[in-house]
């Protein structure tokens, strides 16, 4: 079923039970989420969905309040919450470009852009950027066509990196946010970044909440048991004091945490700072991803400041088939331990702490999960933990074979990204 | 191998009654810690790390806070509305307020003290009384000359109790507010700290102690260490609580002198009297002439109310050195304290505190530092057996030493009398005069 969204402002709905798959429910307030629900095999009543959020999500609501009132300036008062949220008042935002690196998505690029073209910005301006990555046919090119607000990039070289350079090069905005073309944005997920940057001068990057966007077959509710993208529903903030000396690597080289690729933003001048993507790493290289958890890990280690924003909602639809999944995962693990060697190899400081995450990572989430598929075996299938430890081991291999690759792919193009329009770009 | 360490940790504080702004001058510190308060209120605390971050943002700030306080605040505004058809309770009438603040040599602290202290809004008639502990040296005398409404006292015995008994046998308040020379109060301390007066039960009154600085480790382990501030949570306790338990009275969770009031009448009860005089720092036992007060006043069957609210900033000794020197006098005057309470009082749950807790607690934090569940280190656990081991000794020879030096008089009852006339005049059938709580309950 598709995801169902509530907001409490509006009265409830009935929940449908569930004709295919689960039906989950998010909760937002004042746009802010709350958290999910979930519903198996009965769907529930109006009456019955109030309790269950008072329930389950009173004590956030009453802290949103809480923060509502703080923002509104006034003393405190929790016996008339606002009816708008102080917090949502309109404030000028910096100009933003959202991007979307797709390859051969044809077929799944207008739900994409649907959502796209629909985003709200009040308060700044909004560039919509497709970059085209190693086109096979024109395909993608003929569905953007279709949008005249969105622009369309061509980047020739395969690799998702060398997509998402081509876009903050071509980008026109003081911050560019990117997304995936098997996500639907939310219409307040751009706004959401904007307001973010804008009030917090001294954040980098952004990421957000990305939640499933249908759980209709068993391989989608497998993903979100493996983990998902959720990481939850409470602002973070991430930093390391690189000015005393301290290690980014001990509690951050996993940079999982702080979101994936999918729903991620950047204040574009940080790129002049700390370089572009690595166009060794991630889909369309032998490295299969790490792409943007090293972007991550790299913000930190150079003093940066990552915020994670759980009103930036996009929706990701999981894979459908068993075998998707099981490359997915495989990929995980090829990608995350691909990031391990170019950190260890770029920061010889950081060296130890990466080896020793890295082997603790395999030890804790690897070698546990795969121990324990033998004692309760039903929690996850073990050839799916076994594909991505099989990828750990691949991922150590592969990251200098891409380098080559990438350097020699260079060579050849003998044509570093730079902002032009002669790649086929049409506005 | 971290080079990051948990301290120095800012201070700020935030009223929720005005607007908030970004926390700024942050970078240099590991952490910040925020106290929040509603009006007088006080609400909280919450950590935010900075990790040198210059500033940090009104948005966060405003997440952390709203986090941190929506449970108290929505409670508070529970009973609010509970009550708001009740009559109001009792007002505390204007009387006289004596703050008694024993010094030292520390004139720098003396002097920032007694400016919080005349800057003091109250309804209250407030008389200061400093008593200069080292009248040999010139220190107190200059900066109490440059405050006209200091009164000045000197007590050349040594010892926090002498001084703090010289003040209270020279006061003329009907309440006697105890505080030291390193503390700092806000502006609303005085009129909160003896609002709960208003009660005729209420025989003294705790405040919260807050750091007024984190700069050093050896003030943020204080800190760790507990501090001398109870929490946020208002509490009393009274004869009952006394009575009905089984073992030791944890009289050292009610508060400390560093922020304390006391009915002046107390003084002069038979039953209660001065601060003991073998306890206290500048004594051998090192401490624990409050809880010995408090263990008194409850033991007579009186309430004594803990008011968060009515806080004071105090700032932590700075040096590792002192800061060993004060725990291992900390843990001196626990044992010390117990074994007055066993000897003076016959109080034998002091024996089951000092032969069967104290050993199983010191057992417990050791075992949760090795397996790494604290980070409080095991040489000041160790230490504090030490000061424990020594105390008995340490009781012994300040008993000795108090009674060469000259044990103070205990007030004539009279004068408790005539200081207790012109106490609180509660209305109703709660007007009693102020010496009638002083009559013991029955038992």
């Amino acid at each position: 079923m598709k995801l169902l969204t509530v907001e409490l402002e509006s009265p409830l709905p009935d929940v449908p039970p569930p004709t295919v798959g689960e039906q989950w429910v998010l909760v937002r307030l004042h746009r802010e989420p709350l958290g999910l629900l979930h519903f198996t095999r009965h769907g529930c009543t109006a009456a019955q969905l109030a309790r269950l959020i008072a329930d389950r999500f009173g004590h956030r609501i009453l802290t949103h309040l809480v923060a509502d009132a703080l923002a509104g300036g006034a003393s405190v008062s929790l016996e008339s919450p606002a009816a708008d949220c102080p917090r949502l008042r309109p404030m000028t935002l910096p100009s933003l470009t959202v991007a979307v690196c797709t390859r051969d998505g044809a077929a799944r690029l207008s739900e994409c852009l649907d959502g796209l073209a629909a985003l709200e910005y009040p308060g700044g301006h909004l560039d919509r950027l497709v970059v085209d990555n190693a086109p096979r046919d024109d395909g993608a090119r003929r569905v953007v066509e279709r949008y005249p607000s969105i622009r369309y990039v061509v980047e020739p070289l395969a690799g998702l990196d060398r997509a998402r350079n081509r876009a903050i090069v071509e980008a026109r905005g003081e911050i560019i946010a990117f997304t995936d073309d098997d996500v639907s944005v939310d219409g307040l997920w751009a706004e959401a970044i904007g307001r973010l940057f804008a009030s917090e001068p001294d954040v980098d990057t952004v990421t957000g909440l990305v939640v499933a966007d249908e759980i209709d077959v068993e391989p989608q509710r497998l993903f979100e048991r493996y983990g998902g993208f959720s990481r939850g529903f409470d602002r973070q903030y991430f930093r390391v004091d690189t000015a005393s000396g301290e290690r980014a690597a001990r509690r951050h080289v996993g940079a999982g945490r702080f979101g994936t690729g999918a729903n991620m933003a950047f204040r574009r001048r940080l790129f002049d700072r700390i370089g572009l993507f690595d166009p060794a790493l991630d889909v369309g290289t032998p490295t299969n991803g790490g792409g943007d958890l090293e972007m991550f890990f790299r913000v930190l280690k150079e003093g940066g400041t990552l915020a994670y924003e759980p009103s930036a909602i996009v929706r990701h639809r999981h894979r459908r088939t068993y075998d998707a999944l099981r490359t997915q995962l495989a990929n995980n693990g090829i990608g995350f331990y691909a990031h391990l060697v170019r950190t260890a190899h770029h920061y010889p400081d950081e060296r130890a702490g990466v080896v020793r995450f890295g082997a603790w990572w395999f030890w804790r989430w690897n070698v546990t999960r795969l121990a324990r598929s033998f004692v309760r075996p039903g929690d996850f299938p073990r050839d799916l933990i076994l594909a991505e430890l099989r990828g750990c081991f691949t991922g150590l291999r592969r990251y200098a074979r891409a380098k080559e690759q990438a350097a020699r792919a260079a060579s050849l193009d003998a044509q570093p990204p730079t902002a032009s329009t002669a790649n086929g770009a049409i506005t | 191998m971290s080079a990051t360490t948990d301290w120095p940790i800012a201070i700020r504080t935030v009223d929720l009654a005005r607007p908030l702004h970004p926390l700024t001058g942050v970078s240099t510190y590991s952490r910040v810690r925020v106290f929040i308060s509603d009006g007088p209120t006080l609400l909280g605390s919450v950590d935010m790390w900075s990790r040198g971050a210059p500033t940090i943002s009104t948005t966060r700030l405003r997440d952390a806070i709203a986090a941190r306080v929506a449970a108290p605040l929505f409670t508070r505004r529970l009973v609010d509305r509970l009550v708001a058809d009740e009559p109001p309770e009792a007002i505390m009438p204007a009387t006289r307020v004596s703050i008694i603040v024993p010094t030292c040599d520390r004139p720098d602290d003396l002097r920032r003290c007694l400016a919080s202290l005349v800057a003091q809004r109250t309804r209250h008639d407030v008389e200061i009384v400093v008593v200069d502990n080292r009248p040999s040296c010139d220190a107190a005398r200059s900066v109490a000359g440059q405050f006209p409404s200091v009164r000045l006292v000197t007590e050349s015995r040594p010892g926090l109790s002498f001084a703090r008994n010289t003040g209270i046998a020279r006061a003329s308040g009907t309440i006697i507010v105890a505080t030291d020379d390193d503390v700092v109060a806000p502006e609303t301390w005085i009129e909160t700290l003896v609002e709960p007066f208003a009660r005729p039960d209420v025989m003294a009154v705790t405040g919260h102690v807050l750091p007024l600085e984190l700069e050093t480790e050896a003030q943020c382990r204080f800190e760790a260490y507990g501090g001398l501030g109870k929490g946020f949570q208002p509490f009393e306790v009274n004869g009952d609580w006394f009575r009905n338990r089984r073992t030791a009275v944890p009289t050292w969770l009610i508060g400390a002198t560093a922020n304390a009031a006391f009915r002046a009448a107390i003084f002069a009860d038979p039953d209660i009297g001065l601060m003991d005089e073998a306890l206290g720092a500048g004594t051998p036992t090192g401490c624990s002439e409050d809880t010995y007060v408090f263990y008194r006043i409850l033991k007579a069957g009186h309430t004594i109310a803990y008011e968060p609210s009515a806080y004071v900033w105090h700032r932590h000794r700075a040096s590792m050195e002192s800061l060993r020197s004060q725990i291992y006098a900390y843990s001196k005057g626990h044992v010390a304290y117990h074994l007055m309470t066993w000897l003076a009082d016959g109080d034998r749950r002091a024996l089951v505190r000092l032969f069967y807790s104290l050993p199983k607690t010191y057992a417990r934090r050791a075992w949760q530092r090795i397996r790494r569940h604290s980070d409080y280190p095991l040489s000041l656990i160790l230490l504090e057996v030490l000061g424990n081991l020594a105390g008995p000794y340490a009781l012994w020879r300040s008993k000795r030493r108090a009674r060469r030096l000259g044990l103070s008089e205990r007030l004539p009852l009279e004068s408790a009398h005539a200081v207790s006339m012109e106490g609180p005049v509660a209305q109703g059938p709660a007007a009693q005069p102020a010496v009638a709580p002083l009559a013991r309950p029955a038992r």
